[in-house]
């Protein structure tokens, strides 16, 4: 059984294979922002509890702050950054935008990508099965309101356009 | 984080091995959602950690005569998205709804649950070196203990923070645990210690061995189960008092019940004086409310608890309400 | 009649939404430097002890490892009260700075600072405000425990007020400490050029608060210190001061290598700025003809450790009791004192909150000592427009305070019946509400209300620079930032509206010491007014320059000049249209800025914005546990600039309030003074899935004085929320809950009394 302090490791990010040598101690919320270049998901709390961090591995929304990047090793990870296509903006982040559901935005890419994943699964959600989904992120200014509003609104466009 | 060394190892057995050789300087690490926290706030601080992640014999999830068998390592959203679960296991489907938030649930495992320590604030914090950590104080007792057990309160009133275990005691359920040479198979329910016994850990493990199976049996035809958590805020918060109820009725009289309680002692407790009291009888309303007071006679609350007592009475008496009605 | 507008009263897009909904926003934590190294500090695990010995040589032998500083790096040119004194000898809470490091990497950072050695004398430790007050009490500053003077203000006499009066209604009141706990830890980024310092950092104060503090702390002329604020994570008020600016700078300056310093989620619970916890005792007395005669409110504030913004905080918890109600007598004194506790400072409506639960509660009691519905008293006895009786005492031709205690002055506008009747028909009040406790079953039901007022601009100054370019587009600076609640949007609009041209070819920079004019800091719902009549009279001053122009070029008079759609319309002699790019392109460079420095305030007028909300609750009677089931907001704040912003503030204001009142609390064990919750799971702040039925009322009426006729928005909306909530749970189950927060434990508990008696 190999005991190693660092481990030469590739992830897919965002359809792109990135590799990088890391140590075992980094999460994967630390190689994305300090390594890779990608400080869309932010550190929140680094605990598990805020949601700031929320990329999506294997497509299910995690905690990039608690997931240990050599865990995670080879998968393929989904940031905010992956969302955009030639400059033009996912329906969720256009939806975000026309319906005001961000004021100082630090919440809003761990919101998107959680409701990405979410709206991949479900058609046609409920106010209520919204929230569940949303349940694990926090926004702090508090514009849940307009954060539901904008996920029921781009639910109502009918596209599920995968990242 | 403090750095540390990380290993996978190839096989059960494999992992026993090193866990046992390395004593308290190798933790194992499931989804992490516990660890990491534990790493974190500097109150572990292991020099190696062992994914058991990647074991397949561990991720298996199947269904043998009725009877679930779930690997260790099965995550609790893959848990929660079993076909059957809801139709046959419905308690456990309402456990898993309410368990922490979706980020967690798609990382977290089942053994990863059962295993998991306290939340005490007292415990978490780096800076109190508290009788569960090796040292003299318990500073829960007399400092604030909101949170804190109301049974079997001494000499640590941690309580247990999963809401798994209750449901899964209540329906019966058994553990494999596995060492370096051998396995053992015992009821969930002895599965976890109370401080008296051991106040420095929660469960049986002995150093090498590990959880890697969980056996729910079919519940028999009829049953009915519902899991009740309170909780200040709709998500994320563990339980502040929990019960998980399953029984049967049949011709309108008790003949099965378990009562499992969260959030009032260091283990999940089982409400046997509740249960006995209900066995053979009509589930009326009155013999509902008795059987919950019954239960808590014997609390011995705290000055900032209190207040469970009534708590977890209401949601023992609406739980035994919706299974038994 | 209010003329209709092109731009103001629109929503807008908000600025800078595409960049936040990208990721592609960079906060402060998020840039990053050639060569830049991570900082982080010590601190101290005692409630109060002196540093006999600092060993950092284990700590600075370490591989990565470029800098410690201690108290021995810091020059002893330093003031104790104001808050700029970094690493003291003396550490005053558990949690205060003792050391800070900067090394290549954040883990190797993390790791030094358990290597350095602090020999600690321990000295006594005070938590309790009351115990810390008592003369004889161990000084945790030199000079005692009462920080700053105690504040007295009054109006009339309350003693002759309480002779008059034939009833007088006593409480106290109690809130707790918690923590605005914005999204973002907050965090600086330092680099030295020579003696100048550039500083990138989460602070909404870029001019009044950071450059003055960190020219201080740092022993250099402000003339060589910029501060940026790229990018502001949620901050409430409560970003406006630590000490964590001139820390990072120092050790920028030690390792002449830029420095990062972010702070942890922890740090930013114990180490931010709290919420002032309060004790408040309130005394009213109403005369035989249901009159109100006189109001007296003590309020006594644990400020923790340090001063920081406790002197706006404790003046604005009196203003609610000098001036909410009509009364020729009221009273207030405030006093901060010292605790070995986290350092509680500015957080959304100062002490506002606190002062005014004491307040709209305490009525609510009178109200029901009277046979009163409670939205009949306060349709009686709140503050009219004219204001509070009296004599004017400011003289004549002066800026009149907007957090007044003298009578004889008016509002510029004061809509509180409207936002009453308005809020009131929108809950049903008439129809719905009943006597309390009077619902069957273990779930019941209650409606509460309460009113609040809260001030408009500071008088500080307030500075705007307005710029077009030969292109045509328009640059608005401003010395504030958008913390999040949409400022640059309000602004750009009310910029576009003065100019008359449409919004998308204007743009708008803030906060930066460099390149922005000085403002107050983002407080004090300052922005609107008084940024936005700085911003307003820039621009007009620009137009006006441009028409000037246009006339002579034309030669003809402004009578004959028009401005219609972005372009000037000229009648006279001919019938001519100008562009607005060819108009510009009269101007010369100098001309094509202008900068404009005000003191926003009225000589005639208090400017208040009010407001009155609306809770049903239903609480489960054998759990303990409060639902709210329907929530109305109604708001005076005179024009609404932008409609969809505007909600989502008073929203946010609400929803973030309703942890105040039901689940937040900031808790420290007073054994230990240890901090014990400082993260998200055990600092219980709301969550999506308890969202309530939230309706905004907006009155929207012009007031005179503000920019097109816009109030404060952005703090009233975190005034009456607890007192609401407090008043629909008595309404619910009989009970009055005088402190904070409503947790089920205290619901329960109080229950079980009730049942006994």
């Amino acid at each position: 059984m190999k005991i190693k302090k660092r481990w030469d490791v590739f992830f897919i990010v965002n359809g792109k294979r990135r590799s990088l040598t890391i140590e075992p101690h980094w999460t994967l919320l630390e190689v994305l922002r300090d390594h890779l270049g990608l400080t869309g998901a932010k550190k929140g709390c680094d605990r598990a509890e805020c949601g700031s961090c929320t990329v999506l591995l294997e497509r299910e929304p995690v905690y990039a702050c608690q997931v240990l990047a050599v865990q995670a090793r080879g998968q393929r990870i989904t940031t905010i950054e992956g969302l955009e296509r030639n400059g033009k903006l996912h329906p969720i982040q256009q939806s975000f935008v026309d319906h005001d559901g961000v004021q100082c935005g630090f919440c809003t890419p761990g919101f998107i990508m959680t409701a990405n994943a979410f709206l991949e699964r479900t058609r046609r959600p409920s106010p209520d099965q919204v929230k569940q989904a949303l349940s694990g992120n926090i926004c702090r200014c508090s514009a849940y309101a307009k954060i539901i509003e904008s996920v029921l609104a781009a639910s109502r466009r009918g596209k599920r356009t995968r990242a | 984080m403090h750095p540390f060394r990380y290993a996978e190892p190839q096989s059960v057995a494999e992992a026993c091995r090193f866990l046992k050789r390395q004593g308290p300087s190798a933790l194992p690490i499931a989804g992490g959602t516990d660890l990491l926290n534990e790493i974190k706030e500097g109150i572990a601080k292991p020099e190696f950690i062992l994914n058991l992640k990647r074991l397949p014999s561990l991720a298996q999830l199947r269904e043998k005569d009725g009877a679930l068998r779930i690997g260790a390592m099965v995550s609790l959203s893959q848990l929660a998205g079993y076909p059957i679960l809801r139709r046959n296991f419905p308690i456990l489907s309402e456990a898993l709804s309410t368990l922490a938030t979706p980020q967690i649930r798609a990382v977290g495992t089942v053994a990863g649950n059962l295993c998991q320590r306290p939340r005490c604030f007292y415990y978490r914090h780096p800076l109190l070196l508290c009788a569960k950590k090796g040292g003299r104080t318990c500073f829960a007792l007399d400092g604030v203990n909101r949170y804190h057990a109301i049974l079997q309160n001494e000499p640590c009133p941690m309580v247990h923070p999963s809401d798994l275990a209750p449901v899964l005691i209540a329906l019966d359920a058994q553990v494999v645990l596995a060492g370096a040479k051998d396995k053992r198979l015992l009821p969930l329910e002895e599965f976890f210690l109370l401080p008296t016994q051991d106040i420095t850990r929660e469960t049986v493990l002995t150093p090498g061995e590990i959880l890697i199976e969980v056996q729910v049996p079919k519940p028999k035809a009829g049953t009915r189960g519902t899991y009740l958590k309170f909780r200040e805020r709709g998500t994320g918060d563990f339980a502040v008092v929990s019960a998980a109820c399953s029984g049967r009725v049949l011709r309108g009289t008790v003949v099965e019940m378990r009562l499992v309680l969260g959030g009032v002692a260091p283990i999940p407790f089982r409400a046997r004086k509740a249960e006995e009291m209900l066995l053979g009888q009509k589930p009326r309303k009155d013999l509902l409310a008795e059987a919950a007071q019954a239960v808590l006679s014997e609390a011995t609350p705290l000055p900032g608890n209190r207040y469970k007592i009534r708590a977890a009475q209401t949601l023992m008496v609406r739980a035994m309400q919706a299974v038994l009605k | 009649m209010p003329r209709s507008l092109a731009v103001v009263g629109k929503s807008l897009t908000r600025l800078g939404a595409a960049e936040k909904v990208t990721g592609r926003l960079q906060y402060t934590g998020d840039l990053k430097l050639p060569g830049m190294l991570h900082g982080k500090i010590l601190r101290s695990p005692h409630p109060h002890a002196r540093i006999v010995s600092i060993d950092t040589s284990a700590a600075e032998a370490m591989p990565g490892v470029v800098a410690v500083i201690t108290p021995k790096d810091i020059p002893p040119n330093r003031r104790l009260q104001s808050d700029l004194a970094v690493l003291d000898w003396t550490v005053r809470f558990v949690g205060d700075e003792v050391a800070a490091v900067a090394a290549v990497r954040e883990d190797i950072a993390e790791a030094a600072l358990e290597r350095i050695r602090v020999e600690y004398e321990i000295l006594p430790a005070l938590f309790d405000p009351l115990e810390a007050m008592k003369p004889d009490a161990f000084p945790i500053h030199p000079g005692g425990n009462l920080a700053g003077k105690p504040i007295v203000l009054e109006r009339g006499s309350v003693e002759a007020g309480f002779a008059q009066s034939q009833h007088i209604f006593e409480g106290t009141y109690t809130t707790q400490v918690h923590c605005a706990a914005g999204m973002e830890p907050r965090a600086a980024l330092a680099r030295w050029e020579g003696d100048s310092l550039t500083i990138w950092k989460s602070s909404r104060g870029v001019h009044m608060v950071d450059r003055p503090a960190l020219a201080q702390g740092l022993g250099i002329p402000a003339e060589q210190v910029r501060v940026i604020c790229p990018a502001m994570g949620g901050g409430f008020g409560s970003k406006d001061e630590t000490r964590m600016g001139t820390l990072c700078a120092l050790l920028a300056r030690k390792c002449g290598k830029p420095v990062r310093l972010e702070y942890t989620r922890e740090e930013e619970f114990i180490a931010g700025r709290s919420r002032h916890p309060s004790i408040t005792h309130l005394k009213v007395g109403i005369s035989r003809s249901g009159e109100i005669t006189a109001i007296h409110a003590r309020t006594i504030m644990s400020k923790g450790a340090y001063m920081s913004s406790g002197n706006a905080v404790i003046r604005r918890c009196g203003q609610g009791s000098l001036y909410l109600y009509r009364t020729p007598n009221a009273k207030y004194e405030g006093t901060l004192v010292y605790t070995n506790l986290p350092v509680a400072g500015s957080y959304r409506a100062l002490g506002a909150p606190q002062g005014q639960f004491a307040l709209e509660v305490h009525m609510d009691k009178i109200a029901e000592a009277l046979s009163l519905d409670p939205l009949e008293f306060r349709r009686r006895h709140h503050v009219q427009p004219e204001g509070q009786p009296g004599e004017r005492q400011t003289p004549p031709g002066e800026l009149v305070s907007d957090q007044p205690v003298e009578g004889g002055i008016p509002f510029s506008s004061n809509r509180l019946s409207e936002c009453l009747r308005l809020g009131a028909k929108a809950i049903g009040w008439q129809r719905r509400w009943h006597s309390p406790n009077s619902s069957p079953g273990h779930q019941k039901r209650g409606l509460g209300m309460a009113m609040g007022l809260y001030r408009g601009g500071l008088a500080h100054k307030a500075g705007a620079e307005v710029e077009v370019h030969p292109d045509g587009s328009v640059e608005i600076r401003v010395g504030t930032i958008d913390v999040g609640e949409g400022a640059f949007t309000t602004l750009l609009q009310i910029g576009a509206e003065a100019l008359g041209i449409e919004p998308s070819r204007v743009s708008i920079l803030g906060g930066d010491t460099a390149t922005t004019p000085e403002a107050p800091v983002t407080s004090g719902s300052s922005t609107t007014f008084s940024m936005g009549t700085a911003v307003k009279e820039a621009a007009t001053t620009l137009r006006e320059k441009i028409l000037d122009r246009v006339c002579a070029h034309m030669g003809t008079s402004r009578e004959s000049v028009s401005w219609n759609k972005g372009a000037i319309q000229i009648t006279r002699p001919t019938k001519k249209k100008v562009s607005w790019k060819e108009a510009v392109a009269l101007l010369s460079p100098e001309e094509r800025r202008v900068r404009v420095e005000i003191r926003p305030g009225s000589t005639e007028f208090v400017i208040n914005s009010f407001a009155a909300h609306f809770a049903e609750v239903e609480v489960d009677t054998e759990t303990g546990k409060v639902t709210v089931v329907k929530y109305v907001a109604a708001h005076d704040s005179g024009r609404i600039v932008n409609p969809v912003a505007a909600q989502n503030q008073v929203e946010g204001g609400v929803i973030q309030m309703l942890g105040f009142a039901l689940t937040e609390e900031l808790l420290t064990d007073l054994k230990t003074g240890v901090t014990l919750n400082g993260n998200f799971l055990e600092h219980k702040v709301p969550v999506i899935v308890d969202l309530p039925p939230l309706k905004t009322i907006f009155v929207n009426a012009p007031d005179p004085a503000g920019p097109f006729g816009a109030k404060a928005l952005g703090e009233p909306p975190s005034i009456p929320v607890a007192p609401a909530i407090s008043n629909a749970i008595y309404n619910a189950i009989g009970i009055r809950f005088q402190d904070l927060p409503i947790t089920p434990d205290k619901i329960l508990d109080k229950l079980r009394l009730q049942e006994r008696d």
